[in-house]
């Protein structure tokens, strides 16, 4: 499944044309490329510095959290049947050479490539694909368990999955590195011999860089995989740990470091006046508010023309210029457009007469007071922004500022705690399918949403779409789903940020889209594609 | 003086056992480590999990007990974050915080040795008051900002020094000068504090009264005597360099102890947290026990006071 989300194409184009073949028995023929000896080609050492701390066990997939992070690691040192990969969102082929879905979604088969290899030179084997799956033990692990009749090795390169009931999304789930680590494919006989602790310091993959040495949480050295199936063009990568933003644009500046991530807004303007270095605003996480328990009467809230007026103050250009350089996106939804089913919808108007009018008619000529806006931490700058234009409509909002983890504890609790007239900024990004994002931050009793948020209707709407195994029928009903909550203001989007990263002179780009073709990572990735010039 | 060393032994087990309980409540005050190391969209089962492999779903008494008697055993636990054990993780960065620690003290040393000498014996002079500059400037300039215009100045514009890590000893000069410099500004202001107060005792009155020339009573009687609290103040300095050099560390991209305590705080990293603190603890009151001992050694006042 392909889709082409980059910010120079304007708003996104989908393909559906997979998610289609995949509703049929897909089998997906693809060109041989072999393996092929990569060395010869490999040249030149590339440092990236990374942003936190390094831990080891972003370096193992058997235990992968579900987080984003260990994307770039896993990226490098290892490899999965099918992925992420470009534009394509899950079923990229990498380690598989084809694979076919059952039209009843109750089985999945793989067949391997000729002569992959570990970074140990051991053969990939089914045995390996069995052994990861099997022993995978990270996020949706119990997903996986739950759903999975077994897993049949039926050849030397043939491999099949048997569910207990059709099981649509095991493509996406497994082929979203993001989401999931059951997809990566690590060499089962090395694993058992050395155990996971070991495994995460000397880790052994099947991925385009072999792990050369380890600094825990400092540094990682790696060196081109000779034996993969794709030429890679760097032969050293080095990723350093440097936690302060200013020192990695320095090292960027004097040419210690090639790429950087996460630039702060402050330094953006220090990449951009500077002709050496480029720009790399990928596309990340989207941010919306919630406005608790609108579906009270006696809350403002429960007034769609409230709702609607919030969102008619909200200036989400100023928001984004001012936090994302302009580089981010004034994205419609909440969710990303870079998931399954993710609706596209048009960038929402900013008129300050329309929601006067609005808040009216409302019966709130002279606006109200809001307890508390709290913002989903660090982003406390875009909290006050809010705060600051809100006012603007004579909603009087005060800032309540919380550290990461007690929002993230708090916001898994219900109205009870959230007391009074209270809206939350939130922000995610959540890999896969429009579906984790509702029922993380939407459906009824949600993990992240408890009873502050909760349409019935919608929650049966998504019931059967849980139920259903026509995609089509899917689709349709994640797009309603998805536009009743538009449409009502039940959220309101504010926008998606861009993550920003800086490449050096050395790497060959004519465009910030080389080094980061990956619409589903903030990352940097293929890195086997990555050059440097010359 | 064995009675001496016995009580003084008991306090510092009571203070480390006072620490362990204190830094053990402490870090689980800040919340569940679960939410932290799982993304905000997470489900319940995924945290239970999380929750469940790390034994934070027992109740704090059992986990403090078990904390307790892996410490007696010498297992500081695994940290959540680097899933590896936390001495070796302690151990790993040790030298490279004993690197920068040192060269930062020898730094501080030399500065602010020889200027608070200076300061005092021209007490009131240019020297004094070029001193006090040093010393005002050295306290009021935060460590984070002289670090970034140090890097500004000496790496990006001049092109002299690398930037930030852990490379050869080019890559100490800017760290330790970051760090240092606080702690100079420090000396120098209790060396001249020191040496003041020891040029107007009884003793060194005599020794001019007997004719010796004025370095000789400066250097032999005055600064040696004046050297005990600024020898004393070094000691825990560098015990404090070592451990606690955050954001020298962080900004320079330096591989040490303070490094790795910001990351287990800002991670909700327990075990790692418990660890560091727990070994710089130990450090800190072995350092002191063996101070207080020594001085009982040299004045017997000391150990016959209860």
């Amino acid at each position: 499944m392909k889709r082409d989300d980059r910010p120079e194409s304007g708003l996104s184009t989908v393909s559906r044309r997979a998610v289609l073949a995949g509703a049929a028995a897909t089998l997906l023929p693809l060109p041989a490329i072999g393996p092929r000896r990569a060395q010869a080609a490999a040249k030149g050492k590339m440092v990236l510095t990374w942003h936190t701390a390094m831990a080891p066990r972003w370096l193992d997939p058997q235990e992968h959290d579900g987080t984003a992070t260990p994307d770039n690691f896993l990226t490098a040192l290892h490899d999965a049947l099918i992925k992420n990969s470009g534009t394509t969102l899950y079923d990229h082929p990498a380690l598989a050479e084809r694979y076919e879905f059952a039209k009843d979604a109750k089985s999945a088969t793989f067949w391997l490539r000729e002569g992959i290899k570990f970074h140990n030179g051991e053969p990939v084997t089914p045995e390996d694909v069995k052994f990861s799956y099997e022993n995978y033990r990270g996020a949706l692990s119990a997903t996986f368990k739950s759903k999975t009749e077994a897993v049949e090795i039926v050849d030397r390169r043939t491999i099949r999955f048997r569910f207990k009931e059709p099981f649509l999304d095991f493509l996406l789930l497994y082929g979203s590195g993001n989401v999931t680590g059951a997809g990566w494919i690590v060499p089962a006989k090395y694993y058992q011999q050395v155990g996971p602790d070991r495994f995460k310091r000397k880790p052994i993959g099947a991925g385009p860089y072999k792990l050369a040495s380890q600094e825990a949480g400092v540094q990682l050295e790696f060196e081109a995989f000779e034996d993969y199936y794709k030429p890679v063009q760097i032969k050293y990568l080095t990723m350093k740990s440097v936690p302060e933003a200013a020192t990695r644009l320095a090292m960027l500046e004097r040419g210690e470091a090639d790429l950087i991530y996460n630039v702060p807004g402050e330094l953006i303007p220090r990449v951009k006046g500077n002709p050496k270095l480029m720009l790399a605003p990928v596309l990340s996480g989207s941010f919306w508010l919630e406005l608790v328990g609108f579906e009270d009467p006696k809350s403002p809230f429960h007034d769609k023309r409230v709702r609607q007026a919030i969102s008619l103050a909200v200036d989400r250009a100023a928001i984004n210029e001012a936090e994302s350089a302009g580089l981010g996106r004034n994205s419609g939804n909440w969710i990303n457009n870079d998931v399954q089913y993710g609706l596209q919808w048009p960038e929402f108007e900013h008129n300050l007469d329309k929601a006067r009018k609005l808040m009216k008619e409302a019966g709130h000529p002279d606006g109200f007071e809001v307890d508390w806006l709290t913002p989903l931490p660090a982003y406390y700058a875009r909290g006050e922004r809010l705060v600051s234009q809100l006012q603007a409509i004579g909603i009087r909002a005060r800032l309540q500022v919380m550290e990461r983890g007690v929002f993230l504890a708090r916001t898994r609790t219900g109205k009870e705690q959230w007391p009074g007239v209270q809206i939350i900024m939130h922000g995610a990004r959540i890999g896969g399918s429009w579906s984790n994002w509702y029922e993380s931050f939407f459906k009824c009793g949600a993990h992240n949403a408890a009873d502050r948020v909760c349409v019935k209707a919608l929650d049966a709407k998504f019931a059967r779409y849980q139920a259903s195994a026509d995609q089509a029928e899917r689709k349709q009903l994640a797009e309603e789903i998805q536009r009743t909550i538009l449409e009502n203001y039940y959220l309101v989007p504010v926008f998606r940020h861009a993550f920003m990263n800086a490449i050096g002179p050395r790497i060959a780009a004519e465009k910030w889209q080389d080094v980061f073709p990956t619409i589903t990572s903030g990352y940097a990735y293929p890195w086997e594609d990555i050059k440097l010039k010359g | 003086m064995r009675q001496f060393i016995f009580r003084r032994t008991c306090y510092s087990i009571v203070t480390l056992f006072i620490l362990s309980l204190t830094i053990f409540a402490v870090v689980r005050l800040t919340g569940d480590p679960a939410l932290l190391m799982t993304e905000p969209g997470a489900r319940p089962e995924d945290l239970a999990r999380v929750r469940a492999l790390w034994g934070l779903d027992r109740p704090w008494p059992i986990q403090y007990a078990h904390f307790l008697l892996n410490i007696l055993t010498g297992d500081l636990g695994t940290s959540f974050n680097y899933r590896m054990p936390v001495s070796e993780l302690y151990f790993e960065r040790l030298p490279n915080s004993l690197q920068l620690a040192l060269s930062a003290t020898l730094l501080s040393f030399l500065i602010g040795v020889p200027a608070g000498l200076l300061s005092a014996v021209r007490v009131n002079g240019a020297w004094d008051n070029i001193g006090k500059v040093v010393a005002l400037t050295g306290l009021a300039v935060p460590g984070f900002w002289l670090g970034l215009v140090l890097i500004l100045v000496f790496s990006v514009w001049l092109a002299w020094l690398p930037t930030g890590g852990k490379g050869d000893w080019r890559n100490l000069i800017m760290p330790s000068i970051a760090l240092g410099w606080y702690f100079a500004a420090s000396l120098l202001r209790l060396t001249r504090s020191s040496m003041l107060e020891v040029m107007r005792s009884e003793y060194i009155k005599l020794a001019r009264l007997k004719g010796l020339p004025g370095y000789v009573v400066i250097a032999m009687h005055g600064f040696k005597n004046a050297l005990v609290p600024v020898l004393t103040l070094a000691g825990v300095n560098l015990v404090v360099m070592v451990n606690a050099a955050v954001i020298v560390e962080v900004i320079f991209a330096w591989p040490g102890i303070g490094r790795l305590l910001y990351e287990g705080i800002f991670q909700r990293d327990f075990p790692l947290v418990q660890g560091v603190v727990i070994l710089a603890g130990c450090m800190i009151v072995l350092v002191n026990l063996f101070i207080d001992i020594l001085y009982a050694y040299i004045d017997p006042r000391i150990r016959l006071t209860k």
